[in-house]
């Protein structure tokens, strides 16, 4: 199946989202759609995949005009997305999930649907046992099932949109195989969308640059990444590096705490950790680092040992107690978990800095209009948090956090941003760190460990290993983290 | 949208929906041979026809205005505090304590009079905000949803208050306490059945609920909470507290409401004392969609329902005369009406931001 992308434009008000863009995609080929967060990428996928219609081009498959109104109508066609937050019922079972969208009348074949299933995963190599309930997945498994179930409705072009975000190593590892598999053994055609340089290395023969909704480059892997970083920024980005820092006092001191996570405990757990140090949490989606950061905020119960912030036990202590001692938690689903749909920017200033019964409405719009200015946020400080893009939804969390942090505890916080914003991000973190805060966070992405952590403590199987000679590791450190991760043994 | 296209489409939804419920209304009384035409003209003169009327109708409003303005600081916080009639019921009992010892001649009493009102009141606010704040407990501490906790409460109250006015407390023949003595009443004014008291009370109440909700820390806590509670902790509201706190002060007035019924409307404890003011007050708030502002035009307007059909149950003209029981009809329907209407028009908008969006 060849798919052409013709003369594409479609407009947002005065945006250009997408502008004249022609694309084409062969049979068995797997492609990249590159570029930073807002150059038109996922805009145009959704136009190819049925969600949204464009406003002048075409859409050619095989040659012939096709016209999409729903994704039903793309899938028809051959033509499935898979989205960044998977689109699955999470309280169904893996197979009530699997029989969702397919037409086989009112009463649904289990059994054939559960051998169609198990078909399609082992084709794959995926291990997906159909009776777990979705809920209990992790991402990676989840994504898993919603690409069993695309290739099960007949998809034959295969778009996979930032599907790296939130996996571990190793599936990203699995998926990268069985979709290299499926463009090379069944003709496949495979457009991954994604800012992540090194998953278009690992993965792409052929690239598409987009840079403000225009098509800015179209390279053959391998290209150099320096040159790829050009096309997507118009310049290349020193890569940030860690200058030295002095470590103060102790502040977050870990004795022996044995918590669960989600489906294990992990035992045995010491740490200490000094003022100005960044300490990285890698391991497997859900293995408990997650789980051991809500800890330490007060807001996850531990099972035994004792976890001391500034020498004072946190046993009993809510997260608003803890957030006077100093500790702050900005957790990973930004509009789920941290900031509130419906409230503007003053009223979460408001919410997070005044004190006192009375509001300071002016206070509070003054201290947004500083915050924004310094934050470099788009927006204003009546604009509704939610209407603002995710990468100043992340600047808005930051410019939240209390001034005088002694502990700083992050999940995944570049979480879906792209090489600026993260790079952004991290000054801005760092400079918390000059200040002598003590910082704590997790990241799937073993790069960024490897980057900001003096040391990283490596969730494996209940246990958590402290690794801390990264830089005299002479091997690549993030190979080498991957294994531990993996649960080699040292 | 702008301000006046705003409020203009808010009037429309009103009236649409109101034509609708008096639309289905008539049907019903065409239906028994009725003439509503002529039973709507008997409706509004019963309702606000006179200064006794419309008297009837504020104080009718004055503890639905109360459980209104509780009920504003709960659902603004995501909480279905449907234990409100129990915390009502639990006001009434409460007031009782003291109301039915007081002895009709307290001429004696000097100072300690004046504290008899204030006391019942104190007392009756007490006894909502326990109610309210174990439906509160259960839910914080026990994981249990204030509904469920809230109508398991509703039901006990309402049998403690059918144990005390068939048992203890029961004067009399019926299953009621003697009226109460003139001193342990809110105070009436001399022609009408009026009380400048409780209208001051109610609106101040009103006054305050909508200056916290609007200004403070806890009112804004209150609205982070009920759009999402998750990353308001993170944010670092006490979330659990601030619930608290907003069931207790929702159940306070609630239990104020009831003290109006008992020592006003009623003069009295008797079964049934609260009349279903609680629902009352979560209609209106469904109805007006939380916002404040509109809470005290229509819970003026919902009572007039009571009070005119009222007036048609004991109308001796039999081409009008109908049961009470068909307000309540109405006022169901109007309610019914007025969220499907809401519920178009979200519609609408969100189909008039697609096509601003996407023209």
């Amino acid at each position: 199946m060849h798919v052409e992308l013709r003369d594409i434009t479609k407009t947002f008000g005065n945006l250009r989202a997408n502008d004249a863009l022609s694309l084409s995609f062969a049979e068995g080929r797997i492609y990249a759609l590159l570029g930073e967060n807002g150059a038109g990428k996922s805009t145009l996928m959704k136009i190819l995949s049925g969600y949204q219609p464009p406003d002048s081009g075409h859409i050619l498959i095989d040659g012939q005009v096709v016209t999409f109104e729903t994704p039903a109508d793309a899938l028809r066609c051959g033509i499935g997305m898979l989205h960044q937050d998977p689109l699955d019922v999470p309280n169904l079972t893996v197979l009530d999930n699997f029989m969702l969208g397919r037409h086989e009348g009112l009463l649904p074949k289990r059994k054939a649907a559960r051998e169609a299933l198990e078909a399609h995963a082992a084709r794959l190599g995926f291990h997906l046992d159909p009776f777990r309930y979705v809920d209990s997945l992790t991402i990676g498994e989840r994504q898993q099932l919603e690409i069993v179930r695309l290739l099960s409705l007949g998809a034959r072009l295969l778009i996979l949109d930032e599907p790296t975000t939130g996996i571990s190593a190793e599936q990203k590892h699995t998926l990268f195989s069985s979709l290299k598999r499926l463009a090379a053994q069944e003709g496949m055609t495979i457009i991954l969308v994604s800012h992540k340089l090194e998953d278009v290395a690992a993965l792409c023969e052929e690239v598409y640059v987009l840079r403000g909704g225009k098509l800015v480059g179209h390279r053959l892997m391998p290209t150099p990444i320096d040159e790829l970083v050009t096309l997507m920024f118009g310049q290349s980005l020193p890569r940030p590096s860690r200058g030295a820092h002095s470590l103060g006092e102790e502040i977050l001191c870990v004795e022996s705490v044995s918590l669960t996570a989600r489906r294990l405990t992990v035992r045995d757990l010491s740490l200490s950790v000094r003022s100005g140090e960044v300490i990285g949490l890698a391991g497997l989606d859900g293995s408990g680092q997650s789980d051991f950061l809500r800890a330490c905020a007060g807001l996850q119960p531990i099972n035994s040992g004792q976890i001391l912030i500034n020498g004072v036990s946190i046993r009993g202590k809510s997260y608003a107690e803890l957030l006077r001692m100093g500790v702050a938690y900005a957790p990973s689903g930004r509009l789920e978990e941290g900031l509130i749909d419906g409230l503007t920017l003053a009223e979460h200033f408001a919410l997070a800095r005044d004190s006192g019964i009375w509001i300071k409405w002016r206070e509070a719009v003054a201290l947004a209009a500083r915050q924004i200015a310094h934050y470099n946020i788009r927006g204003a400080p009546h604009s509704p948090v939610q209407t603002l893009s995710g990468g100043n939804q992340q600047r808005t969390l930051i410019a939240l956090l209390p001034d005088n942090l002694r502990l700083l505890l992050l999940e995944d916080p570049t979480r879906g941003l792209d090489v600026e914003s993260t790079a952004w991000v991290w000054q801005q973190l760092l400079a918390r760190r000059d200040a002598g805060a003590a910082i704590l966070f997790t990241s799937p992405d073993l790069d960024e460990i490897v980057t900001y952590s003096d040391r990283v403590l490596v969730f494996c199987e209940g246990r958590a290993t402290l690794v801390t000679d990264l830089d005299n590791l002479t091997r690549n450190p993030a190979e080498r983290l991957g294994e531990l991760i993996g649960g080699r043994s040292l | 949208m702008s301000q006046p296209a705003k409020f203009f489409g808010t009037a429309l939804t009103f009236s649409g929906a109101l034509s609708a419920a008096l639309l289905l209304i008539a049907i019903i009384m065409l239906s028994l041979d009725k003439a509503p035409i002529a039973a709507g003209q008997r409706f509004l003169e019963g309702a606000i026809g006179t200064p006794s009327a419309r008297a009837d109708v504020v104080m009718a409003a004055l503890p639905m205005l109360l459980c209104a303005a509780g009920l504003l600081l709960t659902f603004t916080a995501g909480l279905w505090n449907i234990g409100v009639e129990g915390q009502v019921t639990m006001g009434a009992i409460f007031a009782t304590i003291i109301a039915r010892t007081i002895p009709r001649d307290v001429s004696d009493w000097g100072v300690l009079a004046a504290l008899i009102l204030p006391a019942e009141l104190l007392l009756a606010m007490f006894g909502g905000a326990l109610w309210a704040g174990l439906a509160a407990l259960l839910k914080i501490r026990g994981g249990i949803n204030e509904i469920f906790g809230g109508v398991a409460l509703n039901f006990i109250s309402v049998n403690i208050l059918l144990s005390l006015v068939n048992g203890p407390w029961r004067v009399g023949t019926f299953p009621q306490t003697a009226p109460f003595a003139p001193a342990a009443l809110l105070p009436r004014h001399p022609e009408l059945r009026l009380s400048p008291l409780a209208i001051v009370i109610a609106l101040t109440a009103f006054v305050v609920v909508f200056v916290a909700l609007r200004g403070t820390r806890f009112g804004l806590a209150l609205r982070a909470i009920g759009r999402n509670a998750r990353s308001a902790g993170i944010l670092g509201v006490r979330v659990e507290r601030n619930i608290f706190w907003a069931m207790v002060a929702c159940g306070a007035l609630a239990g104020l409401a009831g003290a109006f019924q008992a020592l006003f409307t009623r003069g009295r404890l008797l079964p049934n004392i609260s009349g279903g003011i609680g629902f009352m007050g979560v209609l209106i708030v469904l109805l007006v969609g939380v916002r404040a502002a509109w809470v005290l035009p229509v819970a003026l307007f919902i009572a007039t329902v009571p009070v005119g059909s009222l007036k048609l149950a004991t109308s001796l003209d039999s081409s009008v005369q109908i049961d009470a029981a068909l307000g309540n009809v109405f006022q169901g329907a109007l309610v019914l009406a007025v969220l499907i209407g809401s519920g178009i028009r979200a519609r609408l908008a969100a189909r008039r931001k697609e096509q601003f969006e996407h023209g």
